[in-house]
């Protein structure tokens, strides 16, 4: 809501500067999204009257003027060509300083001097009309400074409105507001116009769709004048509160839908059809509007139509041949509200938004619609003179009444946690047009109509609360009854995260929605959970893998010049898992009103989530030292951190088709399977634009992870251990970590570690065999002899011999 | 010349080599010339049984003196070799220490998870339990059960993505009050970090975001325990320094509601130039407000005994100002250059 401070000024007096009353306004009321100024924001503007016109000898589009300021006589240089001599302008001094901040000097144009500017009505801030200069009417008199006519320069607060204040979409709303904040007055304009024209009962009123249309009035303006213009004032108000000047007419229904915001609506009474018929629409029915635009209308849609036709899609916008022109004389003016949520419904299925519908599908009270009556017929028998009819045809069945709702002090104390005087209670509701009664303690207060926001207890603590001022209330702490803390899975994800970030890898956050090319690029099975209304194609498919967002961003940073990079995420994936078909209405009554009844909620939701680790290792994941080798993205890499994520997992060869079938394994912790790590495909890499890079990655359950185990302790004995090398040959197809775990596995055992530390298959060893050198470690209750160490040594030989078929390399 | 003028002799030579002895290796070449198996001094040692009882007492006595003192030379002068060989060692080994040492790279956090734990870790500290839920979520605990029903015009403020009948990606954490109230009787302590999403994107808005609520609902509970709590939390995140302000608001779950404002913690509001809070002063931070009543009956909690309070914060934005990163778009890009930085 735009409100020009000038014009608030007309409702209550206060002495603040803008900045003054932005903080005010936003520490008691609403927040002000801006500030701005139109016109000429402090000099000089008078009114001159122009003495000669004619073209610049030096320039083709210039014209210079000669000018009287009423005493003397001053030289403007002009680009508008429409002033003549004898008429009066508006003149800005030199020295002043316009809305966008420039201060006018005196200047030479084309090599003549010009003292000051004439102006035209977007200068002046009255209009966007920057076509000409504006010509001021023999009332205004020459010499006398404008703003004793009307003000030259204006400052404007956009209030952003909260949805639950319609009342304040209107400027006496603001003013009541700012009233009661500063506990000050505030006045209204007080209606009175021309009556005896033409009666209104020559047309109809029907309202067939009661639902939808609580009060319609109906009124009659006729005698008007035709192509009349709004005068001035009204028209600078209009612009200043962010709307077009049309015609005298409607600016005077615009101007009171501003001043209280009760939209209006003006028909051409010629152009109607024996009468106003608030009706539904009917399926098919068709309808122009001003814009230009047909609209296919439906059941659902509020039309208001004569006995013919539909006139207006009511408080969207209006039919192009039913609204009034230049050339009406007779009008027939509609004040009327809207049921609400059935208008925002029509907005957003039409695309269709206007001032007027901004502030029905808020609700407005059916009680300010008479006020605003009067209001626009005064306007409209002043400046285009026309005459009221002396009836109004009005359907308001089920009048709204004020309704009373109590406030206790005590709760009022509770929930605000400062004191609260009644005296104070009571003078605040009833700035903001309560009634308010006393009853043991107890206040009463009687809501005026136009606050349908204030219904219950808690609304009226809330006004109380923030008129005294939310700043008095003092910071304190509660007493938490209970211990606080991370549950076990949301520590395990934490620790998950450290231990990543602490082994060099870098957290990423990225969309958890995609393309569908995601599925078939991994050449995954599709299972997606997809969106109904994505921002763009390429978002419509919610993720069942951590891995190609990662790859996107990987690819990215390769693209920006990245020589590798290490990602990893924590976020859920989703999985469609649609109810049975004999479950899809309980499902569809569970989602709209959380009434399960005996389902488990998980059967009912349709998206079952998983939380999940990915990384991703590209390129060289670490680069060259002068004292240590690069570290490339690899399958023994990714590997590493798998075992880092889960202690004693297993790792099978599994394939997936989006992992290098040679160089992926399945991750087993326990006898569940927690994902899986390997290199990328390089098919599936370049199709991600990582095309000749080396690319691991893995994916886990969080859940499955233990990146911290709880430590058991084991006791030792304070003898030294002693380590034995062994090397072995063994067929190539054997696979090492199988041998690692039959050692592991051999009771009775001195053997504290085994590593391995060396893998070798090539000359001379013999071909199809490889070298596995093994690296052990004894340790007993006592020092080890030679021949104890040795029989060990011999023991896990013979195992290996017996499984494996290994032979001691020589 | 006599025996004893011979013993005389060794001693001196071996004592000026001794002298010379240049290193270790030359030290022990000495020791064996003068006191080896076969060295002159051990003979005449050797030979002492020949001689008279004066002769062996006297020779005696002065081939042992003349050994303990060519001894003595020997390990003073082998510690000085010693000492110096060592000394010289050390400078061959001499490193440029201005070469990079071996790397143990570190990596980073997201820096919305950094406001996320910081965030967290000051509410657990506080007593607080974390609630985290389903990012798809109902209809129901999405808007409904939040005072949001069908056609209200709340809805229209938040840009929705629908899943399926019924299923939004959730376009705020606040279904997981409901949820947590649903599951257990009052005292309720609870923060709900998590990723959201609305139908929106241009540099200060991604169509995915974080929010992190926090709900309280206990008897006795005011808005003096909202601010006090949002006020400590703010100096935890921000500084010691700042201080909060509220202004009214409104929110569909709270009444009364509130927005919380923080003094700017590079300027504190006296530098109109300031980058970070464009010379307001103040920083919009979150939104706040006592627990509805209509919610609390909503959950089965009777708003007569117990109040409460909620709030809801942006650790996106949060982190956004801390760091003075520009564009929100760059948290969620994987972009390394950008999250090599936190
Ligand atoms: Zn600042």
């Amino acid at each position: 809501m735009r409100v020009p401070l000038s014009w608030l000024h007309e409702y209550l007096d206060f002495d603040l500067r803008a900045d003054e009353l932005v903080d005010l306004f936003s520490l008691r009321s609403q927040e002000i999204d801006g500030v701005y100024r139109l016109g000429v924001i402090e000099g000089e503007v008078v009114i001159g009257e122009v003495v000669e016109f004619g073209p610049h000898p030096n320039a083709d589009r210039l014209f210079v003027a000669k000018v009287d300021l009423g005493g003397r006589e001053v030289q403007i240089v002009a680009g508008a060509q429409n002033p003549r001599p004898g008429v009066r302008v508006p003149v800005v001094l030199p020295g002043s300083v316009m809305s966008d901040g420039t201060t006018l000097k005196k200047a030479k144009l084309r090599g003549l001097e010009s003292y000051g500017m004439m102006m035209s009505e977007r200068e002046l801030g009255i209009s966007a009309d920057h076509g000409g200069i504006l010509l001021l009417d023999d009332s205004h008199e020459v010499g006398r400074p404008v703003a004793e006519y009307f003000p030259v320069g204006e400052t404007v607060l956009d209030i952003d409105v909260t949805p639950n204040r319609p009342d304040l979409w209107g400027m006496i709303g603001v003013a009541r507001e700012l009233a009661a904040i500063l506990k000050t007055e505030y006045r209204i304009p007080e209606p009175s116009f021309a009556t005896g024209g033409k009666p209104t009962r020559d047309f109809g009123l029907r309202v067939e769709a009661e639902d939808l249309c609580p009060r319609y009035d109906l009124r009659r303006i006729s005698d008007l004048e035709p192509g009349q213009v709004a005068p001035l004032w009204m028209r600078r108000r209009i612009y200043a509160g962010g709307m077009r000047p049309i015609n005298a007419i409607v600016d005077a229904t615009n101007y009171v839908m501003l001043e209280t915001g009760q939209p209006i609506h003006a028909f051409d009474a010629v152009r109607v059809r024996e009468g106003i018929v608030v009706r539904r629409g009917r399926t098919r029915e068709k309808i122009t509007l001003l814009d230009g635009s047909t609209r296919v209308l439906d059941e659902e849609v509020l039309v208001i139509a004569d006995e013919e036709r539909g006139l207006v899609i009511a408080g969207l916008m209006g039919a192009e041949d039913a609204e009034v022109g230049e050339e009406t004389t007779d009008a027939l003016i509609e004040v009327a509200t809207f049921e609400g949520r059935n208008i925002l419904q029509t907005s957003q299925k039409l695309g269709l938004r206007t001032d007027a519908s901004g502030r029905f599908e808020r609700g407005l009270d059916p009680n300010m619609v008479a006020y605003a009556m009067d209001r626009v017929s005064a306007l409209l028998t002043q400046a285009p003179g026309g005459r009221s009819a002396d009836d109004t045809l009005s359907h308001y069945p089920e009048p709204v009444e004020p309704w009373r709702v109590p406030l206790r002090l005590g709760r009022a104390e509770l929930l605000l946690g400062m004191p609260v005087q009644m005296e104070e209670a009571v003078e605040r509701l009833e700035a903001l047009g309560c009634e308010v009664e006393r009853e043991d303690g107890e206040l009463w207060a009687t809501v005026p109509t136009f606050r349908r926001d204030l219904r219950r207890e808690a609304d009226l603590v809330e006004e109380v609360g923030r008129l005294i001022g939310l700043d008095r209330v003092p910071e304190t702490l509660p007493a938490v009854p209970q211990t606080g803390g991370l549950t076990e899975g949301q520590q395990r994800t934490r620790l998950l995260r450290r231990l990543l970030a602490d082994l060099g890898l870098s957290e990423a956050i990225t969309y958890p929605f995609g393309p569908e090319r995601w599925t078939e690029d991994l050449g995954l099975e599709d299972g997606t959970v997809r969106l109904e209304n994505p921002l763009s194609a390429e978002g419509g498919h919610l993720r069942t893998s951590i891995l190609p967002g990662l790859l996107d961003a990987t690819a990215r940073n390769r693209a920006f010049g990245a020589r590798g990079g290490a990602l990893f995420e924590v976020g859920n994936v989703f999985f469609a898992d649609v109810p049975q078909d004999e479950l899809r209405e309980a499902a569809l009554r569970f989602r709209m009103t959380g009434e399960r009844g005996v389902q488990e909620a998980g059967r009912l939701m349709g998206v079952r989530e998983v939380s999940r680790i990915g990384v991703v290792l590209g390129g060289t994941v670490r680069p060259a030292g002068w004292n240590v080798p690069e570290v490339r993205a690899g399958f023994f890499e990714a590997k590493g951190l798998v075992e880092r994520l889960v202690p004693g997992a297993r790792f099978v060869p599994a394939t997936r088709p989006y992992l290098h079938p040679g160089r992926s394994a399945a991750v087993l912790a326990g006898d569940k399977e927690a994902g899986w790590v390997g290199e990328l495909h390089p098919e599936v890499a370049g199709r991600f634009g990582l095309d000749g890079w080396p690319v691991a990655a893995l994916e886990l359950d969080t859940a499955l992870c233990q990146p911290a185990p709880e430590p058991r302790f084991e006791p030792f004995v304070n003898v030294p251990a002693v380590a034995r090398d062994l090397a072995v040959l063994v067929e190539e197809r054997i696979p090492v970590g199988d041998m690692l775990r039959s050692v592991r596995d051999l009771p009775g055992q001195l053997l504290t570690e085994v590593r391995v530390f060396d893998v070798y298959a090539g000359s001379p060893v013999p071909p199809g065999q490889k070298s596995v050198a093994f690296g052990f470690t004894f340790q007993g209750g006592k020092t080890l002899t030679d021949e104890e160490v040795d029989a060990e040594v011999w023991r896990v030989l013979s195992r290996l011999e017996d499984e494996f078929g290994v032979r001691v390399r020589s | 010349m006599t025996v004893s003028e011979r013993i005389e002799q060794l001693k001196s030579e071996a004592l000026s080599a001794v002298a010379s002895g240049a290193s270790t290796a030359d030290l022990e070449d000495i020791r064996v010339r003068f006191l080896g198996r076969s060295a002159e001094l051990t003979e005449i040692k050797k030979s002492i049984g020949t001689l008279s009882p004066d002769e062996r007492k006297e020779i005696g006595r002065s081939s042992n003196l003349a050994s303990r003192e060519i001894e003595a030379a020997l390990g003073s002068r082998a510690e000085e070799v010693a000492a110096r060989e060592q000394e010289e060692r050390l400078q061959a080994e001499a490193a440029d220490v201005t070469l990079p040492g071996v790397p143990f790279p570190r990596g980073h956090l997201h820096p919305s998870q950094i406001v996320i734990d910081d965030v967290i870790d000051f509410f657990v500290g506080l007593g607080y339990r974390v609630a985290e839920g389903p990012e798809v979520e109902t209809d129901y605990y999405n808007f409904t059960a939040l005072g949001i029903p069908p056609g209200h015009p709340a809805r229209t403020m938040q840009d929705t993505f629908f899943v399926d009948d019924g299923l939004v990606l959730r376009t705020q954490t606040s279904p997981m009050q409901i949820r947590t109230m649903l599951a257990q009787e009052p005292p309720v302590y609870v923060v709900c970090p998590g990723r959201t999403y609305r139908r929106d994107s241009d540099p200060t808005h991604t169509p995915m975001f974080h929010q992190i609520e926090g709900l309280a609902v206990d008897r006795g509970l005011t808005l003096g325990h909202l601010k006090g709590t949002l006020g400590a939390m703010a100096r935890h995140v921000f500084g010691e320094g700042v201080e909060i302000r509220v202004r009214p608001s409104y929110f569909q779950f709270t009444e009364p509601s509130v927005e919380m404002d923080v003094s700017c913690f590079v300027c504190g509001g006296r530098d109109p130039h300031c980058k970070v809070c464009k010379g307001a002063g103040w920083l919009e931070m979150l939104g706040a407000g006592m627990v509805d009543p209509g919610v609390l009956e909503e959950v089965g909690y009777d708003p007569e005994e117990y109040t409460g309070y909620a709030f809801g914060m942006g650790p996106d934005r949060m982190a956004m100002v801390k760091y003075g990163v520009p564009d929100l778009r760059l948290f969620f890009e994987g972009d390394l250059r950008f999250l090599r930085q936190f």
